[in-house]
């Protein structure tokens, strides 16, 4: 088994945590989530965003407004909602912690 | 040469190569099954559409028009399965999707699952009334639309035994409730497909055995012979028929199945063999409509589309003449008011026919399946043309 493939669970589990993140930082679109995945360990495709996007849309973490674009249909642009906001600090925190501990455990 | 299908996502047009069109609808059916019982189920599949839709732009140009069916796989690749990102979804099956989109060749997800068989079911997501409509669009992969509107035109010209037919699946039909019953309702993607393949492997033989333009001849003489003799041999039965039951003939309508009646089991036939080549008409002139061939036969090279419009509805008419004619005969004989219980057990069997037509040309003839999913596509742009001349008056 890979490392790659051991750790498939926990980039999952991650994986609405650094969509937050990347919503934070900007006012995005779907695709603009998935160009900022793809160079990392993290590349998502549509089939996983999309559902995922829903799904944190309905637990109040993000909402989205139709945009107009140059080229093609209105896009759906997501931001942070308060309880979004409050959400990512709360993980960023845990993760914090976790990393923490990862990293100074056994240590001397 | 590949055949070319036109399809609509999330309201653009775009044009498949066949192969990728069933691999594209196979994705498709599967991401939509996958996010059953999912409030944002419709949301959902319209971004995967529109998705798809950019990366289909995204490879077409003024010069290249058609997406091949290579390109399907590359872009079903690139989309990647898709997976509910319900709480407690957490099932092994695909927890690989974090990890880097596969390159090249993708197959749509689902199409090893095991095969199960669709079942009629009401479903009340997005339902007018009870959900039967929907169900039954589900059941024939058609658009619920289209169910409706047939569920329509037949109320109003059965006397109304299209809407007792509603209420009668209302009350028989279960409702789709539980996750399995919707699954059972939807059937496994690989049902749908392995139907599609069968079919058109079936279709294809048939023609391939008239390739023979001599021996098609034959066949086609040899049928239209038959078709002489037995309308003779109709119309005999049918006057000495008439001759019999004219003595009886003044019973009451209730009076069925009156022995003395023997004109009913004609009146039936009479009314079946209508109904079908009227539903025939019916659906060539659909097909005609939606496709520009009739059941997959192009129409001469140079005639316009009206003109076989025209031909297909006098070739109706000249069809239907014999049939109409022993079945006014039958009737005058019979003594059984046209509006009396013929009428009424008339429609029953007109319904009979189309539902049964409908359902054998959506599973077996490829054609018509397509041609009855292009319909709603169609009326919208028939109403849009309609909607703009109006503003322009």
């Amino acid at each position: 088994m890979s490392l790659d493939e051991k750790f498939t669970p926990i980039r999952k589990g991650l994986l609405e945590f650094l969509v937050l993140k990347i919503v934070a930082a900007n006012q995005v679109y779907a695709a603009d989530i998935l160009k900022a995945l793809s160079a990392t360990e993290f590349a998502t495709q549509e089939g996983t965003l999309y559902p995922l996007l829903s799904k944190i849309r309905r637990d109040g973490l993000v909402d989205y407004e139709w945009k107009e674009s140059e080229s093609g249909p209105p896009r759906k642009y997501y931001e942070l909602t308060p309880k979004g906001r409050a959400r990512l600090q709360e993980t960023a925190d845990y993760w914090a912690k976790i990393s923490g501990t990862v990293k100074n455990l056994g240590q001397k | 040469m590949n055949k070319v299908i036109t399809l609509n996502l999330n309201g653009n047009a775009y044009q498949l190569e066949e192969s990728g069109y069933e691999a594209l609808r196979g994705y498709l059916e599967t991401a939509s099954r996958r996010l059953e019982g999912n409030p944002d189920q419709a949301e959902i599949m319209a971004d995967i559409e529109q998705a798809i839709a950019d990366k289909f732009r995204a490879r077409l140009g003024p010069h290249k028009t058609v997406i091949v069916s290579r390109e399907v796989a590359e872009v079903i690749g690139e989309m990647g399965p898709v997976e509910d990102a319900k709480p407690g979804s957490n099932d092994t099956a695909t927890s690989a999707s974090a990890s880097t989109p596969p390159h090249g060749g993708a197959t749509p997800v689902g199409s090893t699952s095991p095969v199960s068989p669709r079942r009629l079911f009401k479903i009340r997501d997005g339902a007018m009334l009870a959900g039967v409509c929907n169900g039954l669009a589900v059941y024939t992969h058609l658009d619920v639309t289209v169910i409706r509107v047939l569920f329509a035109v037949l109320t109003v010209f059965t006397y109304g035994s299209g809407g007792l037919l509603y209420l009668l699946l209302a009350i028989l039909l279960p409702t789709a409730d539980t996750p399995a019953e919707r699954d059972a309702a939807f059937g496994g993607p690989s049902t749908a497909q392995e139907f599609i393949r069968r079919a058109k492997a079936g279709y294809y033989e048939g023609l391939k055995s008239f390739h023979d333009s001599e021996s098609r001849r034959e066949w086609k003489r040899k049928f239209r012979r038959d078709m002489r003799d037995w309308r003779q041999e109709f119309r005999r039965e049918m006057a000495s028929h008439a001759a019999q039951s004219g003595v009886a003939g003044h019973g009451y309508w209730w009076a069925w199945p009156h022995p003395g009646a023997g004109l009913w089991p004609a009146l039936l036939l009479l009314s079946l063999t209508k109904a079908i080549i009227t539903f025939a008409w019916i659906l060539a002139t659909l097909s005609l409509l939606a496709t520009g061939a009739v059941f997959g036969l192009a129409l001469p090279a140079g005639m316009p589309l009206w003109l076989g419009l025209i031909v297909l509805f006098v070739a109706y008419r000249f069809i239907i003449w014999p049939v109409r004619a022993a079945r006014h005969v039958c009737r005058l004989h019979s003594g059984y008011g046209v509006h009396g219980f013929t009428g009424f057990a008339d429609s029953f069997v007109w319904l009979g026919v189309l539902i049964l037509l409908v359902w054998t040309a959506d599973r077996y003839v490829p054609g018509a399946h397509n041609a009855l999913q292009q319909v709603p596509p169609a009326l919208h742009q028939a109403l849009d043309s309609l909607r703009t001349w109006w503003a322009k008056r």
